[in-house]
C-alpha cells in the first residue's frame, strides 16, 4: 500500500470519523450533561450553549443533595469507595488464588488438569444468577450476608476464571528451559517461581489483573442481591438519585461520570495490557 | 441551646397556647418548620413518655430496611426523639425505589436476621404472609403491655387499615375479622386527577368528572399545548401499572381482577364486556394522547413530566402531584387536584390505593424491641409531626387529617388537595383480590395493556387471552 | 499427558527427597482456586434442585418435588418460547452487527499510525461503560422529553420514533446500546489478530498485483476466522445471558418483547417469588452456554496454539 487514492483516503477519513462519533458521542453528551442544571437540561430544543455549572459534583461529592423537599444525604462517595475496595480485594484474592493455579496447569500437567482448567473456566459462562439466588441462603447460614468478605469471594466467580486463563497462557509461553537451568543451578521450586517464573509472565499477570479488575468494576447484579446499603458499588449507587421529588438528571450524569472516570483512566493509563488481556491471552498485540 | 424555645413548646404543652400559635412563635425566633416540629415532637414525647415504659428496650439497636422517600427523610429527621424516648439506637439501609422490593426479597427468602422492620406495600405481605417472613401484629397492637395506651390504633382510616390485613386465604376478603394484620399503615396515596391548571385556565378546558371526559380533555389538552401531551398514567411492564388510576377507574365500574366461587377456587374476571368497554377507552386514551414512551413510564416519568408542564393531567397517585407543585419543579404553584370517578353512575370515587406500611420480620431477634419502634413510628405524635413540618403525607390518621395546621399548610398551597381527600377517603381502599399470585397476573395484565396500545392485540381478544392465561397459573398453583 | 508434555518443569536436583510432594505440589497450588469455586458450585447444585420442585416462596405449604414437571411445563408455554426466541434473537442480531462493525473497524484502523492507535484506545472507553450505566445513559439520550437522541430523530422526520418504548423498535434500541458497549471487544481481538498475520502472503500477493477485494476474501478472511470463531463465541455466550442492559431499559417490556431468560428468571425469583419455574429457566440456559463454552474453549485453545506457534 504506497500511494493511496486520495478518494480512498477520504472515504476512509469519513468512516473513521462516524465511528469515533457513535462511539464518542454519548460519553461527550453526558459529560455536557453533568455541567448542567436541571433546567438547561430539559430546555427544548437541546442545546450546547449555557453556563456550565459544577454543582453536580459539589453535590456528589459533598453528599448533600438539594431538592425541592430539602437536603437530601446522598452517599455516592461511599458508593465509589466500595467500588474501589471490592474491585482491588477481589482482583488482589484472584491473583494470590489463580497465579499458582495456573503455574500449576501450565507446568506440573497432571491427572486431571485439563478437566479442572476447563471447569474453571466454563464458570465464566455460568449464568450468574443460577448462583446468585441460592447464593442469598448459603451467605445467610455462613455468616457471609451482608459483609465485604462474603462478596470479594463471590467476585472470584469473574475475577478467577479469567486470571487463571490469561495467565496460564503466559506462563506456558515462557520457554521451561530457562527454570530449568535455574533450578540446576541448585535452586529450589519455590525460589524458580518467583524469581524467574513470576518476572517472566508479569505482563500477562498485569493484563489479567486489569481485566478482571474492569469486569468487577462494572459488575452490577452481584452486590444488588446479596450485599446491604452501606456496601453497594457504584453501578448500583447511580440508581439513587431517582427520588419521589423528582429526578436530578445532572446529578445522574454527574454520577455516571464519576463511575465511568476510573476504569477510563486506568485503560489509558495500561492499554496494552488491557488489550492483551481482552484477547484472554490468546493474541499477542 | 434552645431554652426559649423550650420554654413556648412545654407552655404548649400544658395547653396555655395553641399549635398555631406554638408554630408562629418559634418562628419569629428564627426556628425552621422542620426544627419546630422536632422541637414540638419532643415535647409531646415527653408527655407519652407519662404513661407508658418506654425505656423497656433502652440499650437494644434495631435496623431497618428502608426505602428512599420522603417518608423515610421524615422520620430519620425525627429519630433523636425517638432514641431519646426509649435510650435504644436504630440503624437502617436505604435502596433507591428500583431495587427496594429485590432488596427486600433477598433479605427475606434468605431468612435474613439483619433487619427487624422494614418498610412494603400491602401487596407484598400478600407474598410475605404465607411465605412466614412477616409477623402478624395483631399480636402487639392489642397487648396493653406493650403498646402505649395512647397509640389510638382505631385512629387509622379504617379502609387502610383494613387494606394491611389479610386471613391469608387466597380471595379472603381484607380486613375480615379472622385477618392477620401483616403491617401497619404509614402513609398512602390516593389515584386521583392532578392537572396543570395553567394549562387548562389558558385553553378553557374543564376538569372532567367521568371516563370518557377524561378522554375528551386528554385529547384536547394536547392538540391545545402543542409539544406536550393529554395525560399521564403509568405504562411500564410491572405490577405498578394496573395499581393506580387504570385499577381505580375499573373499580368505578364495578369490575374485579378475579372472582372467588363457592368453593374458594378464584377465576379470572377481567374480560367481561363492560372490562371490555373500559380497557377500549383506556387504550385508546393512551394512543390518542398519552405520553410517547409511556411503556417505559414508572411513577416517576409520569410525576416529573407532569412537574416539568409536558403533561395536562395526571389520573395517577395524588401525592405524586403533591410532590410535584413543590418547589425546583417549572410548574410548582400550577397543580390542582379533583376527586375522580371514572363511572359517571358512581355514587363517589373509589380509588385503589397504594399503602406505604412498616411490618416486622419474623426472623428478627428483638422483636419487642422493634415494636417499640413501629409503634412510634405509626403513632399519632410522629404522624402529625411528619404531616406538619415534613413531606410525610398522606397521613393515615383521622386525628392528622383534622389538625387545622395540617389542613391550612395544604390548603393554601395544595389546590383542592383536602376537598379531595375527604371526598374519595371514605371509598378508598385495596381493589385487588389478595392471592400469592398478585405479581404474576398484574405483570402479565401490564404486557397486556402494552400490547394493546400497540395494536399488537386487540383488545378483546388480549382480554380472552390474559384470562385464559391467568386460569391457567391459577389452576397450576392449586388456586383455580 | 505426565510424561509426552514436552513443557513440564524438568524434577529438580532433591528429587528424593520431594517424591511424594512433587506429586502433590499441582494439587496443592491449585488446590486454593478449586476450592474457591467449589464453594460455588454448592450453590449450582442447590439450583439443579429448586429446579425439580414445585416451590413459590409465596405458598410455602405446597412445596414439594415434581420432578420434571417445570421443563416438561414449559412444552406447553408460549411465554418460555418467547424467551428462547427473544434471547437467541438478540444474541443473533448483537452478535452478527458487531462482527461485521468490528471487523470494519479493524480494518480501517489495521495500520499502525499514530492515529490509528489513539482512535484504536479511545473506542474502548465504551467497553470501560459497566452496562447498566451505559443503559442509563442511552435512556437519558432517547427520553422523548430532552433526550438529544429524539431530538436529532425528530429533526430528521422521525419524530415518532420512541426508542426502548416501543414494540417495534425496543429490540432494535438495546441493541444499539450492546452494539456501543460490546464492539470494542470485536474490533480488539480482531484488530490483535490483523496485526499478527504472517507479512508473506500479502507482499506476495501486492507484488503479483492480485486485486484486494481477492485477498481479502481468499487470504485476509481464512487466516482471520480463527479470531472471528473465538470471538464469536465468547460474544454469543455472554449476549445470550444479558441482563444488564435490557433490564435497566425496559423490565424485559413492551410487552413481552425483551423477556431474556435472565430478566425472565430475576422476575420469577424475585416479583413472582416463583423459584421452581426461575431456577429450571436459568438450568436451561446454562445447558445452552455449557454447550457453546465447550466449543469455544476448544477453539481457543487451537488459537493459543497458532499464536504461540507463530510467536
Amino acid at each position: 500500500m504506497h500511494a493511496t487514492p486520495t478518494i480512498e483516503r477520504i472515504l476512509r477519513g469519513t468512516a473513521i470519523a462516524l465511528v469515533c462519533l457513535f462511539f464518542m458521542f454519548p460519553i461527550a453528551w453526558i459529560m455536557l450533561m453533568s455541567i448542567q442544571t436541571n433546567e438547561t437540561i430539559l430546555r427544548v430544543p437541546p442545546s450546547v450553549v449555557f453556563a456550565p455549572t459544577f454543582e453536580n459534583y459539589q453535590a456528589l461529592i459533598t453528599g448533600k443533595l438539594e431538592t425541592a423537599a430539602g437536603t437530601l444525604e446522598i452517599n455516592f462517595m461511599r458508593n465509589l469507595w466500595n467500588s474501589l475496595l471490592l474491585s482491588t480485594s477481589s482482583v488482589a484474592l484472584g491473583l494470590v488464588l489463580g497465579v499458582p493455579a495456573a503455574y500449576a496447569f501450565a507446568r506440573l500437567k497432571f491427572r486431571g488438569s485439563e478437566d479442572i482448567a476447563f471447569t474453571l473456566l466454563s464458570f465464566r459462562f455460568a449464568p450468574p444468577l443460577l448462583v446468585l439466588l441460592p447464593l442469598t441462603i448459603y451467605f445467610q447460614q455462613l455468616g457471609l450476608a451482608n459483609t465485604y468478605g462474603g462478596l470479594i469471594w463471590v467476585y472470584q466467580l469473574i475475577v478467577l476464571p479469567l486470571i487463571l486463563w490469561i495467565v496460564r497462557g503466559y506462563f506456558e509461553d515462557i520457554p521451561a528451559d530457562i527454570e530449568y537451568a535455574y533450578r540446576i543451578a541448585g535452586h529450589g521450586f519455590w525460589a524458580t517461581f518467583r524469581r524467574i517464573a513470576l518476572p517472566l509472565a508479569g505482563p500477562g499477570i498485569a493484563a489479567a489483573g486489569l481485566l478482571a479488575f474492569i469486569f468487577a468494576w462494572n459488575n452490577f447484579v452481584f452486590a444488588l442481591v446479596l450485599a446491604s446499603a452501606d456496601k453497594q458499588p457504584v453501578t448500583v449507587g447511580a440508581l439513587a438519585f431517582v427520588t419521589a421529588s423528582g429526578i436530578q438528571y445532572g446529578q445522574v450524569a454527574a454520577g455516571i461520570v464519576l463511575s465511568i472516570a476510573p476504569t477510563f483512566a486506568l485503560a489509558l493509563y495500561a492499554q496494552r495490557y488491557l488489550v492483551e488481556g481482552l484477547s484472554l491471552g490468546a493474541v499477542k498485540g | 441551646m434552645y431554652e426559649k424555645e423550650k420554654g413556648l413548646v412545654d407552655a404548649f404543652m400544658r395547653g396555655q397556647m395553641s399549635r398555631r400559635g406554638l408554630i408562629r412563635g418559634l418562628g419569629a425566633l428564627g426556628v425552621s418548620t422542620a426544627t419546630a416540629g422536632v422541637l414540638v415532637n419532643l415535647a409531646a414525647t415527653r408527655a407519652l413518655a407519662a404513661d407508658f415504659d418506654w425505656k423497656k428496650h433502652a440499650g437494644t439497636t434495631v435496623k431497618l430496611l428502608l426505602n428512599k422517600h420522603p417518608y423515610t427523610d421524615a422520620m430519620i429527621a425525627n429519630l433523636e426523639n425517638f432514641k431519646e424516648l426509649t435510650g435504644m439506637d436504630v440503624q437502617y439501609d436505604v435502596f433507591p425505589e428500583d431495587v427496594y422490593f429485590d432488596k427486600v426479597t433477598a433479605a427475606l427468602s434468605s431468612g435474613s436476621t439483619e433487619y427487624d422492620a422494614f418498610m412494603t406495600g400491602a401487596y407484598m405481605t400478600w407474598t410475605y404472609g404465607p411465605a412466614g417472613w412477616a409477623e402478624d401484629l395483631n399480636q402487639w397492637i392489642h397487648d396493653p403491655e406493650k403498646t402505649n395506651p395512647l397509640y389510638a390504633w382505631e385512629d387509622m382510616l379504617p379502609g387502610v387499615r383494613k387494606s394491611c390485613a389479610w386471613n391469608g386465604v387466597p380471595g379472603g376478603a381484607l380486613g375480615s375479622d379472622d385477618a392477620k394484620q401483616w403491617c401497619i399503615p404509614w402513609g398512602y396515596e390516593q389515584n386521583n386527577l392532578t392537572y396543570n391548571k395553567r394549562v387548562f385556565d389558558a385553553n378553557g378546558l374543564s376538569v372532567p368528572t367521568d371516563l370518557d371526559g377524561l378522554v375528551e380533555t386528554a385529547a384536547r389538552a394536547k392538540a391545545a399545548m402543542g409539544s406536550g401531551y393529554g395525560v399521564g398514567v403509568r405504562g411500564s411492564r410491572s405490577w405498578a401499572t394496573i395499581h393506580p388510576g387504570f385499577l381505580s377507574g375499573y373499580a368505578s365500574f364495578d369490575q374485579k381482577d378475579l372472582t372467588v366461587g363457592a368453593d374458594g377456587k378464584l377465576a379470572a374476571a377481567m374480560n367481561t364486556d363492560v372490562s371490555k368497554e373500559f380497557h377500549r377507552k383506556w387504550v385508546q386514551m393512551i394512543q390518542d394522547s398519552g405520553a410517547p414512551d409511556w411503556s417505559t413510564h414508572t411513577w416517576y416519568q409520569v410525576g416529573t413530566d407532569l412537574g416539568a408542564g409536558k403533561s395536562a393531567m395526571i389520573f395517577d397517585a395524588d401525592i405524586l402531584g403533591y410532590f410535584m407543585n413543590g418547589p425546583g419543579n417549572a410548574e410548582a404553584g400550577n397543580l390542582a387536584f379533583a376527586p375522580f370517578k371514572a363511572n359517571p353512575a358512581a355514587a363517589a370515587p373509589t380509588p385503589n390505593i397504594w399503602i406505604w406500611s412498616l411490618a416486622m420480620s419474623s426472623f428478627s431477634t428483638r422483636k419487642d424491641a422493634a415494636w417499640h419502634f413501629l409503634q412510634w413510628a405509626s403513632g399519632p405524635e410522629h404522624g402529625l409531626f411528619g404531616a406538619t413540618a415534613m413531606d410525610f403525607v398522606n397521613p393515615v390518621r383521622a386525628s392528622v387529617w383534622a389538625d387545622g395546621a395540617f389542613r391550612d399548610k395544604l390548603s393554601k398551597s395544595y389546590s383542592g388537595y383536602v376537598e379531595m381527600h375527604d371526598v374519595s377517603a371514605p371509598g378508598a381502599s385495596i381493589k385487588f383480590t389478595p392471592q400469592p399470585l398478585f405479581f404474576d397476573l398484574t405483570t402479565e395484565w401490564a404486557a397486556t395493556l402494552q400490547k394493546m396500545v400497540a395494536r399488537e392485540v386487540p383488545v378483546d381478544e388480549g382480554l380472552d387471552r390474559l384470562a385464559e392465561s391467568v386460569n391457567g397459573q391459577l389452576k397450576e398453583a392449586g388456586l383455580g | 499427558m505426565t510424561t509426552t508434555h514436552t513443557q513440564s518443569l524438568p524434577p529438580g536436583p532433591r528429587r528424593h527427597r520431594f517424591r511424594v510432594s512433587r506429586r502433590m505440589l499441582p494439587y496443592l497450588l491449585s488446590l486454593p482456586a478449586l476450592l474457591t469455586c467449589i464453594g460455588i458450585l454448592i450453590p449450582f447444585l442447590t439450583a439443579v434442585a429448586y429446579s425439580l420442585q414445585r416451590y413459590r416462596l409465596s405458598q410455602p405449604w405446597a412445596r414439594q418435588w415434581n420432578w420434571g414437571q417445570n421443563y416438561l411445563n414449559f412444552l406447553s408455554d408460549p411465554a418460555f418460547w418467547n424467551t428462547l426466541k427473544v434471547s437467541v434473537t438478540y444474541a443473533l442480531v448483537t452478535v452478527v452487527v458487531e462482527l461485521l462493525l468490528g471487523l470494519g473497524i479493524a480494518l480501517l484502523l489495521q495500520r499502525r499510525s499514530r492515529l490509528n492507535n489513539f482512535v484504536s484506545i479511545m473506542l474502548l472507553m465504551p467497553l470501560m461503560t459497566a452496562p447498566a450505566l451505559a443503559a442509563l445513559m442511552w435512556k437519558l439520550m432517547t427520553n422523548p422529553g430532552f433526550g438529544i437522541l429524539s431530538y436529532l430523530a425528530g429533526l430528521i422526520g422521525l419524530g415518532d420514533f420512541r426508542w426502548a418504548s416501543d414494540p417495534q423498535t425496543a429490540m432494535l434500541t438495546v441493541v444499539i446500546v450492546d452494539v456501543w458497549v460490546y464492539t470494542p471487544f470485536i474490533m480488539i481481538l480482531l484488530l490483535a489478530g490483523l496485526r499478527s498475520l504472517p507479512q508473506q502472503p500479502f507482499e506476495a500477493a501486492a507484488l503479483d498485483g492480485v486485486p484486494r477485494l481477492f485477498v481479502f476474501w481468499r487470504i485476509t478472511l481464512p487466516m482471520l476466522t480463527p479470531f472471528l470463531l473465538t470471538a464469536t463465541l465468547f460474544r454469543v455466550i455472554e449476549s445470550i445471558q444479558q441482563f444488564d442492559i435490557i433490564y435497566a431499559m425496559t423490565q424485559g417490556g413492551p410487552g413481552d418483547r425483551l423477556t431474556v431468560f435472565q430478566v425472565e428468571a430475576y422476575l420469577n425469583f424475585f416479583q413472582s417469588t416463583n423459584v421452581g419455574r426461575s431456577a429450571a429457566l436459568l438450568m436451561i440456559l446454562w445447558a445452552i452456554t455449557y454447550a457453546l463454552s465447550n466449543v469455544f474453549i476448544k477453539n481457543w485453545l487451537r488459537l493459543r496454539e497458532r499464536s504461540r506457534g507463530n510467536a
